[in-house]
């Protein structure tokens, strides 16, 4: 027997315990349970619950360390700890196909640490683009605190950054189980630290952020001009820095790039390691395509991966965002969408989502029809008032994804049935009447 | 072991033990069994599934201290066939208990009560939650059947319950459809449990509505405490999906109805339902009408108008009905409002003034 291996020395205990204990209990207890892991001459016994653990110290604590000193006196103690075992697991039963699924796996975040389980390095598409980033991420997690600290990351918003900085807390958690991680944006670290100044507790923010062994910070950029929070990271970085603790920032930009940030902090942040994420290249962008798709048992053909990679502008989250919808529309209608299909569906999808403010669209619209802006907001109904007002509430709606209600409450309290109705009409109109097309596609390139 | 208790007295707390004892056959006795403690804090009854556990004090009287363990199912089978006032006497001679009462006198086998394990009851602390029992039981109720039936992913087969703002709320969701019940409670301290649903009603079942109901959890436990009853349920470790993200914003057409009509209308239009259970539901705000049709080839169809004040656009559902029939029993105003926000996307339901309950359905993909 290798004692060293958890499941042979299991099966030795096993053979040991049953001639001991009764069948009934043998069944009851030993069989829904086996060893974790073994570290430091401790044994870790896995059982399913407290009830389990609590009667194991009670029962059969000592049995167990008699049995497992005959083994090896290296053993020193037998410790308990709940597991969720996969042998438990049932087999999936599936019930209802016919109705859609909420799309509840995309949020999914584990409190304890802030980290989404569904970001790791498996489900991660590198490419020529991020593959230095990749490595530097890899070689991190290989010496942490030692080879690359801080890791910095940066690249435009949608390539990724999250996603590679989540990967590598949830690495870490995999490859070190003692160790703990914490990832937050640094938003959320201003804020908390304004709370606990709030609330007199800025010493136990200090403590609760230095315990992490990894320390993961995404939108370092968004710190800008917050000076207090920024000292307070100061003094976190060195007292972690000083630990060998890894830290791992992101930014949409080069260090040397962010704006108003305390010179001592940006030089620790280029201290260790600096990469970024470039733009995606077409190949790049089809393999994370196709990986989306199969994420959702969706079998794209290669035109159809190569069109949406080359046609849809952009980030990678966008890219996803577009995915999504095909994916939506391929259940909706049963089947795997062809190229003309994913043609048709990106015709109906490809708006500008650009934020624009509501009073932007009323007065370039308004300059277009020559009147009054002021009108737009009042209840009159003259005619050449009615006309622009619904232009306004068919842009907002369909080129700014603005809800009917708000456009209501914008243009002067009106209600949203109101902001339905004109938007149906113009939708309406635009098919029959080529001039207010035009119209339409001029004010377009206004407001754009 | 020699002690006295009221007959229903005994009648209640053995018909409540047996709950938290192992239903089917076990291969450990001492797990389907009632253990029946006479000693210095009085009688107690303790039972254990191995999923959730109670141990609960018996108004009665002591003659002599001891401890038996006796088969659950056939104890409290016969307890409750006792009927009638005046008491219940039960003591051991050796392997047997004879339980008398008047002019019936009976052994029973015991069981051997060494094999019983001890409770895990995390303790009441100072981070412990108190509040009224009938409103952590409203809240339980009214989520507790929207849980996942499937065990697969743990966090779903739970009831989610936190604090926030003063208010406890308990969630629960199948990935099909989705409860939140929300009350506000005095002294909201942080919590949040998973608690298996399968435990849930059985937890819940044993306390009393009139007086409170404090509870402890520990990473892996959670314990109820109410007078001399502590029950206790494993809890899941998992992390709960941020579901407030499923909360549709926007809204496509909307139709309020009587809680009432729409409940009997589904009745009478399931019964022509396909065998995906698939019921079409229609607002047709031109026509100000909200109908519900369903068609089954092998049956026939139907269709039905609902009396109802519309806004939005036109809009056409389908829905498995049961989990539109699912969100009426927790709804408790007159009137509720049938919100649907596009194509593939959630339909949610609530009562008209009332903002504690929320469900959300997903429509059928065709």
């Amino acid at each position: 027997m290798d004692r060293s291996n958890p499941k042979e020395l299991w099966e030795h205990i096993l053979t040991q315990i049953e001639l001991s204990v009764s069948p009934a209990n043998f069944n009851t207890w030993f069989t829904q349970s086996s060893i974790a892991r073994i570290e430091d001459g401790i044994i870790y016994i896995g059982v399913p619950s407290q009830f389990y653990r609590d009667w194991f110290l009670k029962k059969f604590h000592s049995l167990l360390l008699k049995i497992v000193r005959t083994v090896s006196v290296e053993f020193r103690n037998i410790e308990y700890v709940i597991v969720k075992d996969e042998r438990r697991k049932p087999r999936e039963t599936k019930v209802d196909r016919a109705t859609t699924e909420m799309p509840l796996d995309e949020y999914y975040i584990n409190k304890s640490d802030n980290l989404n389980p569904r970001y790791t390095f498996d489900s991660f598409v590198v490419g020529s683009f991020n593959e230095l980033a990749f490595t530097a991420a890899k070689a991190a997690l290989e010496r942490p605190g030692i080879v690359y600290n801080p890791l910095f990351v940066y690249g435009d918003t949608g390539r990724g950054k999250t996603h590679l900085t989540q990967a590598i807390g949830n690495q870490f958690k995999k490859q070190y189980p003692n160790r703990k991680v914490f990832y937050l944006t640094s938003e959320k670290f201003a804020v908390d630290y304004t709370d606990s100044i709030g609330a007199g507790t800025a010493n136990r923010f200090k403590e609760k952020y230095r315990q992490y062994d990894l320390l993961i910070m995404d939108d370092i950029h968004f710190l800008s001009k917050k000076e207090k929070s920024q000292e307070e990271l100061f003094h976190l970085f060195n007292a972690l820095y000083d630990n060998n603790k890894q830290i791992v920032f992101s930014s949409d930009r080069n260090p040397a790039l962010i704006p108003d940030i305390a010179e001592r902090l940006r030089s620790r942040f280029a201290m260790g390691m600096t990469v970024d994420i470039g733009e995606p290249d077409s190949e790049s962008r089809a393999a994370i395509l196709k990986r989306k798709a199969g994420l959702h048992g969706l079998v794209l053909s290669d035109d159809a991966v190569e069109y949406l990679a080359n046609s849809v502008p952009g980030s990678i989250r966008e890219l996803e965002g577009v995915l999504n919808s095909i994916v939506c529309q391929a259940q909706l209608k049963g089947g795997v969408p062809d190229l003309a299909d994913i043609k048709q569906s990106l015709r109906t999808l490809a708006r500008p989502s650009k934020a624009v403010s509501v009073k932007q669209v009323v007065t370039k619209v308004a300059e277009f029809y020559g009147i009054d802006e002021e009108s737009i907001y009042e209840k009159t109904r003259r005619r050449e008032v009615v006309r622009p007002r619904q232009v306004i509430m068919y842009l907002l709606r369909e080129d700014f994804n603005v809800s009917y209600p708000t456009i209501g409450t914008k243009l002067g309290g009106r209600d949203h049935t109101t902001v339905i109705h004109s938007c149906e009409k113009v939708k309406r109109d635009i098919l029959s009447d080529q001039g207010l097309l035009d119209e339409i596609q001029k004010i377009r390139t206004l407001v754009g | 072991m020699y002690i006295t208790i009221q007959k229903k007295d005994l009648g209640t707390y053995a018909h409540m033990a047996a709950r938290f004892s192992a239903k089917q056959h076990t291969t450990l006795p001492a797990l389907g069994s009632i253990v029946i403690v006479a000693g210095a804090d009085g009688i107690r009854f303790r039972a254990t599934n191995l999923e959730i556990g109670i141990d609960c004090t018996v108004p009665g009287e002591i003659r002599s201290e001891g401890v038996v363990a006796v088969p659950s199912k056939i104890f409290e089978e016969f307890i409750s066939s006792l009927g009638g006032e005046g008491t219940v006497t039960l003591e051991r001679k050796g392997e047997v208990l004879s339980v008398n009462s008047g002019k019936v006198r009976s052994t029973l086998k015991t069981v051997p009560y060494e094999d019983f394990p001890t409770l895990p009851f995390p303790p009441k602390g100072a981070d412990s939650l108190t509040l009224p029992a009938a409103t952590f039981k409203g809240l339980v109720d009214a989520v507790l059947p929207s849980a996942s039936v499937s065990t697969v992913r743990p966090e779903l087969a739970s009831v989610y319950l936190y604090t926030e703002g003063g208010m406890m709320t308990a969630v629960a969701t199948d990935s099909f459809r989705l409860a939140e019940k929300r009350a506000s409670i005095a002294n909201a301290r942080d919590f949040s449990a998973l608690i298996p649903a399968k435990n849930a009603g059985d937890l819940v079942s044993a306390l009393r509505d009139d007086a409170d109901v404090t509870l402890a959890s520990a990473e892996h436990q959670l314990a109820l405490y109410q007078g001399g009853t502590v029950v206790t349920t494993r809890v899941v470790s998992a992390s709960y999906p941020d579901y407030r993200q499923i909360i549709p914003k926007e809204s496509v057409a909307s139709a309020t109805i009587l809680r009432k009509d729409f409940e009997q209308a589904l009745k009478k239009i399931s019964v022509f339902a396909d065998a995906f259970q698939k019921v079409r539901v229609s607002f047709e705000t031109k026509k100000k009408i909200f109908s519900l049709f369903a068609k089954n080839p092998d049956v026939g169809e139907a269709t039905e108008d609902i009396p109802a004040a519309l806004t939005g656009e036109q809009a056409e559902v389908s829905f498995n009905f049961r989990y539109l029939q699912g969100a009426l029993p927790a709804l408790s105003a007159e009137s509720i409002v049938i919100t649907a926000s596009g194509t593939g996307r959630a339909t949610t339901v609530r009562g008209v003034g009332d903002s504690s309950f929320l469900y959300i359905v997903m429509p059928m993909n065709q």
